[in-house]
């Protein structure tokens, strides 16, 4: 039940960061027909209208961010994050299982403080109602709620793989390459 | 302690945490902790906050999951065999037929994918095969494929250019354009040593015998035509200041899209797969970026890049020393660490050095691309050996000595852009 809501809750987070992706190919797709429309516009009349989407750059780049934090979790799942494997990949089980154990913990501890000053910063952006420049300004709570949560998924992922790794059970990515075919 | 000391410290630790396997983003964060921790007094956690806040909202860097996703699609698609189809009938009457075929798929995929390890698995799977079938000696198919298929990091749209480009806040556009005639040299000189090489070991080659008419050529060329299309659609965009590099990504992701449901490569699990590994390609270089961002930001705190810039001012080493003595040190970093975070580090702790020698950025990135090029030729970590790898069953040592040719050619490569840079600079001057 507990394994289940886990895996879960990483793919949801992957897949609504595959969304925003999505999201941006078709707010960017929408902005390039709008200067086309705008540049036959202006042929025809001789006049152009400017149309743009308002504020499009800055929600392209709140949706870069919440893609590439809410990924976080299950690109580390799915062995995606690029590591050094020349040493730990050629370790006997034993000291290999301990140096996979710290190098968890060490991800583990510097996840959990980012994801607490990140908090902070949401916090402090909620307090003094800062908002994002802009045409269409929206607070910047909200979007930096994803980058938030992406964090606090991924030290979810950690505390999971620390208590899997003392079970005795092999990380989630092992054998799942690094994935060269997209470096 | 001096900094000095600290400086070494922070390297021991940099490396002791690369090397035990810590994941490079976090390797990259810890070493800025440290570095904070020791050196200032500035809320170190409401620093790093606000960095991977501020630098992971980005407009240029949203280019970055758009290139890799067009990347990924045309990947699932025909395109491979399109390409071996279309090319080699051209190739008939060049030293070294067919091995040519490598080199050009590898030039033109490079154009649509800002990888070099997906650039060698996309056109290696269909060429290895036929070539070895033909009879051409393994050894030149191999270094011909992992030497053309580091072009990928080169030729626009490029990954790594564009995480140059956002480290070190240079114009992205300008550097793609600048990546493209550098990419026609290194074309040049690979074909170029692969015609003399044929000449010469005219004994080891099969000989082609495909006669075919220029109407049966233009025929079997004719589905390549979009593919030409697509790139001359997305640089030319950038180039002549249409687009943007993010609005050509964009744009490039939906023709993508269009000509794998004309060839009927575009299904459901196809679409899936593609966008979620360009979600996780794209998350791991922007987690590494967030990583760099804070590095850099904790290295400015410490001051260790301005102490190392005017210490290298002070030695008062000509341009061609310098950059004698970096290539070094890159292509040994280059033996250990992939692409992405050679060059984030650089970006960290090198550029006011670089800055200092009076060396343009614009010009040092494709420099420092050519030199990251090699180090994906090079044992014991080269993403390319990886991936021919396991194309061929053959262990990396060997793919590597194949590829050693091609390493001694991107050399060629450096030193004529540094004697030549304007073959850097030229076509961005003109935008």
């Amino acid at each position: 039940m507990l394994r289940r809501s886990l895996d879960f809750i990483y793919r949801a987070a992957g897949g609504l960061a595959a969304f925003f992706i999505l999201a941006i190919v078709v707010l960017v797709f929408a902005q390039v027909g709008l200067n086309l429309a705008d540049k036959v516009w202006a042929a025809l009349t001789g006049r152009g209208v400017g149309w743009t989407i308002p504020s499009y750059a800055d929600f392209t780049g709140f949706f870069l961010a919440a893609s590439s934090f809410l990924a976080l979790a299950y690109a580390l799942r799915a062995g995606g994050h690029i590591r050094v494997t020349l040493l730990i990949g050629r370790l006997p089980k034993g000291p290999r299982r301990a140096l996979e154990l710290s190098v968890v913990v060490i991800s583990l501890a510097m996840s959990a403080y980012a994801t607490w000053y990140l908090g902070l910063l949401v916090l402090e952006s909620l307090e003094y109602g800062d908002r994002s420049p802009g045409m269409v300004s929206v607070p910047l709570w909200i979007v930096q709620m994803p980058v938030l949560v992406g964090l606090a998924i991924l030290t979810l992922a950690l505390i999971d793989e620390l208590f899997g790794l003392l079970a005795g059970q092999a990380p989630s990515w092992d054998g799942k390459g690094e994935n060269l075919l997209s470096e | 302690m001096s900094i000095a000391t600290l400086s070494i410290i922070l390297l021991v630790l940099l490396f002791a945490l690369l090397g035990s396997g810590l994941w490079v983003a976090f390797s990259l964060l810890g070493v800025g902790i440290a570095a904070m921790a020791m050196f200032s007094d500035a809320p170190l956690g409401l620093v790093m906050a606000t960095t991977l806040w501020g630098h992971s909202n980005s407009w240029a860097l949203a280019a970055l999951p758009l290139f890799i996703w067009m990347g990924e699609i045309l990947f699932r698609s025909r395109l491979s065999e399109d390409m071996f189809t279309g090319l080699s009938p051209w190739m008939n009457r060049l030293p070294g037929q067919l091995l040519h075929v490598n080199v050009f798929a590898c030039g033109i995929f490079a154009a649509v994918s800002g990888s070099s390890a997906a650039t060698a698995a996309t056109i290696g799977k269909l060429s290895i095969p036929e070539l070895s079938r033909r009879g051409y000696p393994e050894k030149m198919i191999l270094g011909t494929l992992a030497g053309s298929a580091t072009l990928g990091l080169l030729i626009p749209p490029s990954i790594i250019l564009i995480v140059y480009g956002v480290a070190t806040e240079q114009s992205i556009a300008r550097l793609f354009v600048a990546g493209v005639l550098p990419g026609v040299l290194l074309v040049s000189l690979f074909v170029g040593y692969v015609a003399i090489w044929a000449l010469i070991n005219r004994a080891t080659l099969p000989t082609e015998d495909i006669r075919a008419s220029l109407g049966e050529k233009l025929r079997r060329s004719r589905r390549l035509v979009p593919v030409i299309l697509l790139i001359v659609g997305v640089i030319g965009s950038i180039y002549t200041g249409i687009a943007s590099p993010t609005d050509a990504a964009a744009v490039g992701v939906v023709l993508a899209l269009l000509l794998s449901w004309r060839e009927g490569t575009l299904t459901r699990p196809s679409f899936v797969d593609g966008l979620m590994g360009a979600t996780v390609t794209s998350c791991m270089i922007a987690f590494i970026l967030a990583g760099a961002s804070f590095l850099t930001v904790a290295m400015g705190f410490t001051g260790i890049p301005r102490v190392l810039a005017e210490w290298i001012g002070s030695l008062g080493l000509s341009t061609f020393t310098l950059l004698a003595a970096l290539t070094v040190f890159f292509v040994i970093m280059g033996c250990f660490l992939d692409g992405i975070s050679v060059v984030v580090l650089t970006a960290s702790v090198i550029m006011p050095m670089v800055m200092q020698a009076g060396i343009d950025p614009l010009w040092f990135g494709i420099f420092l691309v050519i030199v990251v090029e090699m180090s994906q030729i090079t044992p014991p970590v080269g993403f390319n050996l990886f991936v021919l790898q396991s194309l061929t069953g053959r262990d990396i040592l060997r793919v590597a000595y194949a590829a050693l040719p091609f390493f001694f050619l991107m050399i060629a490569a450096l030193v004529i852009i540094v004697v030549f840079p304007g073959i850097v600079t030229y076509l961005p001057n003109q935008m």
